[in-house]
């Protein structure tokens, strides 16, 4: 017996809906769809590390960055045509951010803090401390573990937390962090400044 | 001493100075501010600590095995639907049916293949049902590396929905899932990859046990065909006997199902 005759997977035309088109290999816009593979290999493959990273510190569970990742890489693809040659790593972290907070606001509302109350909480917060005369000892938090570090730094909220992660973490610059994080480099540095000081503010304590 | 307000604007400029952020003149003007302003020192001094900190602690973790293969195969998935407005697929499945109706009502002869169908005649359905897939817009009807998105859209279309089993990290990402038809009968068929290799997985309720023992070749593809809990498996693809073997092998030993 042999192959039998290959059966349209499509038939020619249906009552009910709009004609089913029959499409041969090679009528599709072949060109155009390499061009966006190339473009995502290059642009969003190499930097699926740092996306991990990030979706992780934002939603603190390795399995949820997983998903949010394959997310937010659908959504850069679909994007990709829309990339205009800036920073790639900036430009995927800040669809990986934009995914983690919409997951977040979906699965776990009541994590989201937004920028108003952030600042209410932290003039809440800062008065105390900042009256607080500094201590002159060194290395306080020397004998901090990983463990508590990684306990504090995903205490502070998301705002600060993606900051001083892009920052300290990541070793991105500032430019590239208020591309990712979507905010005025004037921000960055009241953020990573913030963040820094409340996350060695929790590590004292810690000690 | 006083400490300043973590917006004070020489606050600021300390921890851009630590992070290298600032030209060389202003700089020179934020380190001699350190020098002379106790509180700002000790804001530098802390600052540098938490970074050898994090710096030794938290080492830079990478993304776990497999997920650049799962995005790699999502994006292949999303390439293909892209050239087939969803319409289209959903009304697939269904232009087909009607398409093999149309052809066994016909009279043809070739298509009736009723449970006493041969094995090698089957085997040779399966694998035009693969060439089919390989030349479609898209080799599935359902699209999604997610064995649990793929289980539940066979119930309802076919009676005995397949198993599925998740071999990502075996670098066999599932693609989808689609329905053939073997003679009358609507069968299953997931769609796994193999770098750029396609392979069709078809679930056939064995009402007879079929065989057709080691791996065959018909026009170049490869078959290997298993049957378990009365359920006969065949997979179809150009990938080499022996990948096709090991997928078949793993598929059997996998305990990564819904």
């Amino acid at each position: 017996m042999s192959i039998t005759p290959l059966r349209p997977r499509a038939g020619a035309n249906n009552p009910d809906g709009p004609p089913v088109r029959l499409v041969t290999p090679g009528a599709q816009d072949a060109a155009g769809m390499l061009d966006d593979n190339a473009l995502f290999r290059t642009v969003v493959m190499p930097y699926i590390d740092e996306a991990y990273r990030l979706a992780r510190w934002l939603t603190a569970n390795g399995t949820d960055a997983e998903d949010v990742v394959q997310d937010a890489s659908l959504r850069a693809f679909r994007a990709i045509r829309s990339y205009a040659g800036g920073n790639p790593r900036a430009w995927l972290l800040s669809i990986v951010r934009n995914t983690a907070y919409s997951w977040l606001r979906k699965n776990r509302p009541a994590t989201i803090v937004s920028v108003d109350d952030l600042e209410a909480v932290e003039l809440e917060h800062s008065r105390p401390d900042e009256s607080r005369d500094d201590s002159p000892e060194a290395s306080l938090i020397a004998k901090v573990d990983a463990e508590q570090l990684r306990v504090a730094i995903a205490k502070l909220p998301a705002q600060f937390r993606e900051t001083l992660v892009l920052r300290d973490i990541e070793g991105l610059d500032y430019r590239e962090i208020a591309e990712a994080t979507e905010v005025p480099i004037g921000t960055v540095m009241s953020r990573l400044a913030r963040a820094r000081r409340r996350l060695l503010e929790m590590l004292r304590q810690d000690d | 001493m006083s400490r300043p307000r973590s917006d004070d604007n020489s606050v600021l400029l300390v921890h851009a100075y630590l992070d290298g952020e600032l030209d060389p003149a202003n700089a020179l003007s934020v380190a001699q501010q350190m020098s002379e302003e106790p509180a700002l020192a000790a804001e530098a001094e802390h600052v540098r600590e938490l970074q050898k900190l994090i710096h030794e602690r938290l080492p830079r973790e990478e993304a776990p095995p497999g997920l650049r293969a799962r995005i790699e195969s999502s994006i292949g998935a999303t390439r293909q639907s892209r050239a087939m407005p969803s319409w289209m697929q959903t009304w697939r499945a269904l232009a087909a049916s009607i398409a093999v109706a149309a052809v066994v009502a016909s009279g043809s002869t070739w298509l009736v293949v009723d449970s006493r169908q041969q094995p090698m005649q089957v085997a040779e359905l399966l694998v035009s049902d693969h060439i089919r897939g390989l030349m479609a817009p898209e080799p599935v009807d359902v699209v999604s590396s997610d064995r649990h998105t793929v289980k539940p859209w066979f119930n309802g279309r076919i009676s005995n929905s397949p198993r599925v089993v998740d071999l990502a990290k075996d670098d066999f990402p599932l693609v989808g899932g689609r329905v053939d038809v073997l003679g009358r009968t609507p069968v299953a068929t997931l769609v796994y990859r193999r770098a750029k290799h396609l392979i069709s997985l078809t679930a056939v309720p064995a009402g007879d046990a079929f065989a057709i023992g080691g791996p065959h070749s018909i026009n170049g593809y490869n078959i290997v065909q298993w049957t378990e809990n009365g359920v006969t498996y065949w997979a179809v693809s150009d990938v080499e006997a022996k990948e096709l073997e090991t997928f078949a092998q793993l598929f059997r030993t996998s305990r990564n199902e819904l």
